[in-house]
């Protein structure tokens, strides 16, 4: 058999063979090696920064928990000093109301006493002047001048009665 | 614009074989079987005996002296050889040195499609096949095999020697000179698929026959490895059956790579030219070279493409098959399981 397709040809088998193991281990130093190095280098970089990834998000979640919780501490905080000035605010304003009302009873009471003062003075002025118009009155329709002691034991006589009259209402 | 020139281009270029190879002998009956063979050849002497072509002396390129009786001359198929290899080495050695040595770290397009089939390469044939442990050791002849068989599948898809035909002929009309003796001859005459050569194919089977044998050895040692063969724990009569089929299993796995890859590329580049030489026999039985144009236009370049494209994906998966049965093998020669 002779086929040109199915040559034999120990020539080029050789070539191959010297060609092939040249082409394999220039390229195994220049190219496969240093490739492969580099590829495990960055997948390593790939992970490495996967793994710095999470231990950031470990980190961030951390962080936010501990601001969610300072947070609420200072949302209860904020509360409680609200709540208390509330208080406080309450309690002084309370204590005006009262100052106030204290004072105003005070003074209201301090009013209705002068008044009463003030009353009783007039009423006695008053009772005085009627007495003396009606003993005005009175002489004149008796026409004659009554003795000016028996006047003021007159007088006497009747203011004690209103006073007594008074001091009885 | 730009396309149309791109399509001339490679319509000349696919009936490039025909001219080169039926070049202005035109009281010669051309042979399309013939034009054929010397398509996939190496630059040899072909003659018809009967109805069977016979291979003749081989016509050099370059004669180079005999040693021991082989004959180093390059041949066609040689000069692929370093074509290819020089292609190989310093594309790759290009892009990866490139890429390594970049600030950026981002590959580009070739590179990408490099890094691509080197990382899958690794995840899914070496890590499974050799394992975590080993694979490092054997990458780099993996990858080897695959990049070669690659770019030489791929430019056998190239028709080189047919298109210096084509400029050979014609250039040697404008100059009117006879074609035969200008100094492009001999490069005219088929030879385009290293890889679809028996004796290269068995130069990357014997490599890797030796890595496996290698990888074994380095694993169980000298004696061990070739224990391997017989499987512990099976009754006595049964070696007498076992070790042979597991010897001949051995030796037939780089008969079976060299002859899988040899027979797809071959008959690949077989369909390709007998397409294209449809215009040759079109044009021969009608006697036109209008209606040959017209056998063109309507069988040979459409076909031509479509089996262009398939053997594009041919060339892809018999690279990667005998990537893959390489480290399949050596990862049973160091993955023994019984």
């Amino acid at each position: 058999m002779n086929n040109p397709l199915f040559v034999v040809s120990p020539g080029l088998y050789i070539w191959s063979l010297v060609i092939f193991l040249l082409v394999l281990l220039i390229l195994k130093k220049y190219a496969w090696t240093p490739l492969l190095d580099f590829l495990d280098q960055r997948e390593k970089e790939i992970s490495d920064s996967l793994a710095m990834a999470e231990s950031a998000k470990a980190d961030l979640e951390k962080v936010k928990e501990e601001s969610e919780k300072i947070l609420n501490e200072a949302k209860n905080q904020g509360k409680s000093i609200v709540s208390d000035s509330k208080q406080k605010a309450e309690d002084s304003a309370n204590k005006i109301l009262n100052d106030a009302k204290a004072k105003s009873d005070e003074f209201v009471l301090d009013a209705k006493k002068k008044i009463d003062v003030e009353k009783k003075k007039a009423i006695k002025e008053i009772k005085e002047e009627v007495v003396g118009l009606s003993l005005d009155l009175a002489s004149q329709v008796l026409q004659r001048n009554v003795k000016d002691e028996d006047n003021n034991k007159f007088v006497d006589s009747s203011l004690k009665a209103i006073n007594t009259d008074e001091a009885k209402s | 614009m730009n396309n149309a020139l791109k399509i001339f281009f490679v319509c000349l270029m696919l009936i490039s074989p025909i001219i080169a190879g039926g070049g202005g002998e035109t009281n010669k009956e051309l042979d399309p079987v013939y034009e054929a063979i010397s398509h996939v050849a190496d630059s040899m002497k072909i003659t018809k005996v009967g109805n069977s072509y016979e291979a003749g002396e081989i016509s050099a390129l370059f004669t180079l002296p005999k040693i021991y009786g082989i004959d180093f001359s390059i041949t066609k198929h040689v000069f692929l050889l370093l074509l290819v290899s020089f292609i190989t080495v310093t594309s790759i050695i290009f892009l990866v040195q490139r890429y390594i040595s970049s600030h950026t770290k981002v590959p580009g397009k070739p590179m990408n499609f490099v890094e691509m089939i080197v990382v899958y390469i690794r995840e899914n044939v070496l890590k499974n096949f050799i394992g975590e442990k080993y694979y490092r050791e054997w990458a780099p002849l993996v990858y080897t095999l695959f990049f070669f068989i690659l770019v030489g599948n791929f430019l056998g898809l190239i028709p080189i020697f047919d298109f210096l035909g084509f400029v050979n002929y014609f250039g040697s009309k404008l100059i009117n000179i006879d074609y035969h003796n200008t100094f492009l001859y001999p490069f005219t005459k088929g030879g385009n698929t290293v890889t679809a050569n028996i004796n290269l194919n068995f130069a990357l089977a014997t490599i890797t026959f030796f890595a496996f044998t290698i990888a074994g050895i380095k694993k169980y040692g000298p004696i061990g490895h070739w224990k391997n063969f017989a499987p512990p724990g099976l009754a006595w009569p049964l070696y007498f059956i076992v070790v042979p089929i597991e010897i001949l299993g051995m030796l037939l796995r780089p008969l079976t790579l060299t002859l899988r890859l040899a027979g797809n590329m071959m008959g690949g580049h077989l369909a390709l030219i007998i397409f294209t030489g449809l215009v040759m026999q079109i044009a021969q039985s009608y006697n036109s070279v209008l209606m040959g144009l017209a056998g063109a236009s309507l069988f040979s370049v459409p076909l031509s493409i479509c089996i262009i494209f398939l053997e594009i994906l041919v060339g892809f998966l018999q690279a990667y098959v005998f990537a893959l049965l390489t480290a399949v093998f050596i990862g049973m020669a160091v993955n023994v399981h019984h």
